[in-house]
């Protein structure tokens, strides 16, 4: 009874201690939001981005640098409200925490940009703006649905996507010389980029790269497989996972079978430095996007490369994954008001300043496709498509491509558990993805947000 | 006689009054010479960790928003197959990597102590691994083991072994960051150990030789003995080491990967908070790890009187 009656006391001491401890956490908490900056108008808006004011002085990151500088001079010229662009460094590698403690310490930027694997956590955790009352109807049927339809919930608007990165198989036209090999051996289909990639695979030289280290961009590149054989993650439509159907196995066993045939490396070559591993020999064929023209120009601008659109499997259909940021504004910042109107100004409107500053950025200052039809045809009179590479993307692959998915990190996580699994460790396709169906209809079950697309 | 009695009971007051008075001094000077340090784990260390474990009782989403759950973090701990996946790596990792760095610095400090030429720089040179950041480290050895092309490959292809992934395969990777971890270590033991022998009287060595004791006998009875209390410090400050650190280490070289053969707790906790929002559930483990460090500490302590093992 004396040992019952102080098991309670000491319980409740340690429970009261426990709730104090964390009042004092959260009151701690609070203290600290309380270092945010504060809600006055007339302080600029901040603008967190990874190209502006460009810390280098060579590079395409400088063409970049000033169109950023430029888009935000030209705003600032004319609006009371001025905006500050903020050069974040290492903005896009995951292990960069600035921006997620930011918002944590309820001192997130007023415009970022985000991608489409982070969307579902802004969004769901309330910190985007609708971006939809500042847009004419013209303008939202100027963007490209595949584009913009992963930053809509419902009529709302939640980003304004600045480019279009198609994924593509890129070859090295050396290495297919070398081994005997043309164009016409550029593979189609998934038996003959397995074939050619054997053939293809020497001592030193990996036949075909696809992506091994775990993250979100594995998953990017993992989703346009998956695709092809006409599966998916989750049905848009029921919002059920359907990683337990043949063709969440079938881009599993892909990926499983590019390492145990000896293909595909376990490490990236050249440390993932596409143009620098092509020109070294240490890689013939890479699943790799339109981003590289710019550093193939830039890195190894005499070395000849091909672009193919992605090998479909049989009975599939050809199909890619469009990446790209979006431009988005922080519901809680300084000035979400001038923060819209700013965003949709400068890449959003129908003016022709925006119309050619899109236009500026997907060709000239980046090579990319546009978001946007208007700016797509200003690119098109301006040459864009005229060079070979350009023309590929625009003309087969472009056509194909899906918006890269907006999921919760737990639906990429059991993916990708999923994906290193079977590529990396040997396990079985058909387990592996009766595991990851069974974690996600659990998560789904409870699941609270936005539809998963 | 009671004048004389008088006289040195009176001196020596006054001499009580001078060490009272010259202990007080002291006293105020080590008060202020530790106050910073105080000062800066208070503000850096306490109260950051004292706010974590508070935010481990609440679902906290990275966006301002919380609320209080109790142990809800915690029960779900319980059934997250990550967390004991992770658990798992973590306790393989320090059963290998502890007694690892306790034999290596304790060998390098034995082949140290030795009056050879150029002691100082190989000294120096065993120790430098350990200033280099751990990124640099990382990068270098990233490169020396890429597959096909790297160093340690190359290396192996003269003995006919090819096709070794020392950072893509599962059953080879924690291995590798094992190696990684035990050499850039090893300095800093090695020299803790070196400290400790020297320590040791040679006296003792000069009685043992004198009454033909061996080698062995010599460090099995003398020097292991006597490295007690430095063995007590790398067991302690390496566990904690090896639970705690090693984050840049894994997150260079493998992200975890490959399928999470190097996802250590601390870069799940990583994961959980920066990757996913899950601050309470990030902070309800890294308490949970806290609380497993303290009592593995004081149990140590209690076990070895405070490293001293013995009844002195």
């Amino acid at each position: 009874m004396v040992a019952e009656s102080i098991a309670r006391r000491s319980l409740i001491k340690g429970g009261l201690s426990a709730a104090a401890l964390s009042v004092g956490a959260l009151a701690a908490g609070s203290a600290l939001a309380g270092c945010a900056p504060s809600s006055k108008s007339e302080e600029p808006l901040q603008f967190w981005q990874f190209y502006a004011p460009a810390p280098q002085q060579t590079g395409p990151l400088v063409q970049q640098s000033k169109w950023f500088m430029d888009a935000v001079d030209s705003w600032n010229k004319k609006n009371s409200q001025q905006v500050k662009p903020v050069f974040i460094p290492a903005y896009t590698n995951p292990a960069n925490t600035r921006l997620a403690t930011a918002f944590a310490a309820n001192a997130g930027p007023d415009i970022f940009l985000l991608s489409p694997g982070d969307f579902l956590r802004y969004y769901n955790g309330d910190a985007l703006l609708d971006l939809a009352p500042y847009m004419s109807q013209d303008a939202i049927d100027d963007f490209y649905p595949e584009a913009l339809g992963t930053r809509k919930v419902g009529d709302g608007i939640y980003g304004l996507p600045m480019e279009i990165e198609p994924l593509a198989l890129i070859y090295n036209q050396k290495s297919f010389e070398k081994a005997g090999l043309s164009e016409a051996d550029v593979p189609k289909n998934w038996e003959q980029m397995l074939d050619v990639g054997e053939k293809l695979s020497t001592n030193s030289q990996a036949g075909l790269v696809l992506e091994v280290v775990p993250g979100y961009y594995q998953n990017f590149t993992f989703y346009p497989w998956l695709w092809q054989g006409k599966g998916d993650v989750v049905d848009p439509a029921t919002q059920r996972p359907q990683l337990a159907e043949a063709p969440f196995q079938n881009a599993l066993d892909l990926f499983g079978q590019s390492i145990k045939r000896g293909i595909s490396p376990r490490t990236l070559p050249a440390n993932g430095d596409l143009p620098v591993a092509f020109k070294a020999g240490y890689a013939a064929m890479w699943q790799s996007g339109i981003w590289q023209l710019a550093a193939f120009k830039q890195e190894t601008p005499d070395l000849p490369y091909g672009i193919a659109p992605l090998p479909t499997p049989k009975g599939g259909e050809p199909r890619t994954i469009l990446g790209g940021w979006a431009w988005v504004v922080n519901k809680h910042g300084r000035n979400p008001e001038a923060a819209a109107k700013f965003v949709v100004e400068t890449m959003g409107s129908m003016s022709e300043e925006s119309i050619k500053r899109v236009s500026d950025w997907c060709f000239g200052a980046k090579s990319d496709m546009s978001p946007r039809k208007s700016s797509e045809k200003l690119m098109a009179a301006n040459g864009a498509f005229e060079e070979s590479h350009m023309k590929i993307f625009k003309e087969l692959i472009l056509p194909t491509g899906r918006g890269e998915p907006r999921f919760p990190p737990v639906v990429y996580k059991t993916v990708s558990n999923a994906l290193q699994a079977v590529q990396l460790a040997g396990a079985s396709a058909a387990s592996q993805a009766d595991t990851a169906q069974q974690a996600l209809e659990a998560y789904l079950a409870n699941y609270r947000g936005a539809p998963l697309l | 006689m009671t004048v004389q009695l008088s006289r040195t009971a009176g001196r020596r007051e006054v001499e009580t009054k001078r060490v009272s008075l010259s202990e007080r001094k002291q006293r105020r000077a080590a008060f202020w010479f530790l106050l910073p340090d105080s000062l800066g784990l208070l503000i850096f260390v306490a109260v950051p960790m004292l706010l974590a474990i508070g935010l481990g009782f609440f679902s906290v989403d990275g966006f301002g928003h919380a609320e209080f759950i109790g142990f809800g973090n915690y029960l779900r701990m319980a059934a997250d197959p990550q967390f004991w996946s992770s658990t798992g790596v973590t306790l393989l990792y320090l059963v290998i990597v502890v007694p690892a760095i306790f034999v290596v610095g304790l060998g390098l400090a034995l082949l140290v102590q030795q009056r050879i030429p150029f002691i100082g720089v190989i000294r120096s040179a065993l120790f430098v691994p350990y200033v280099i950041s751990l990124v640099v480290i990382a990068m270098v050895w990233q490169f020396m083991l890429t597959d096909k092309v790297g160093v340690l490959n190359g290396f192996l292809e003269l003995f006919g072994i090819h096709g070794l992934s020392f950072l893509g395969d599962p059953q080879l990777t924690l291995g590798t960051v094992v190696v990684i971890t035990v050499w850039f270590q090893m300095g800093y033991y090695m020299i803790i150990f070196l400290a400790g022998l020297q320590d040791i009287p040679g006296e003792l060595y000069e009685a043992a030789r004198i009454d033909g004791a061996s080698a062995w006998q010599r460090f099995r009875f003398i020097t292991l003995p006597l490295l007690r209390p430095t063995s007590f410090f790398v067991l302690i400050t390496s566990t904690i080491a090896v639970v705690t650190g090693g984050f840049d280490l894994v997150y260079v070289l493998t992200n975890g990967g490959p399928s999470g053969a190097t996802s250590l707790l601390i870069f799940y906790i990583y994961q959980q908070a920066f990757l996913y929002g899950e601050l309470g559930y990030a902070a309800a483990i890294g308490s949970l790890l806290i609380v497993v460090l303290m009592a593995w500490s004081l149990l140590m302590f209690k076990l070895t009187k405070g490293g001293r093992f013995d009844n002195d």
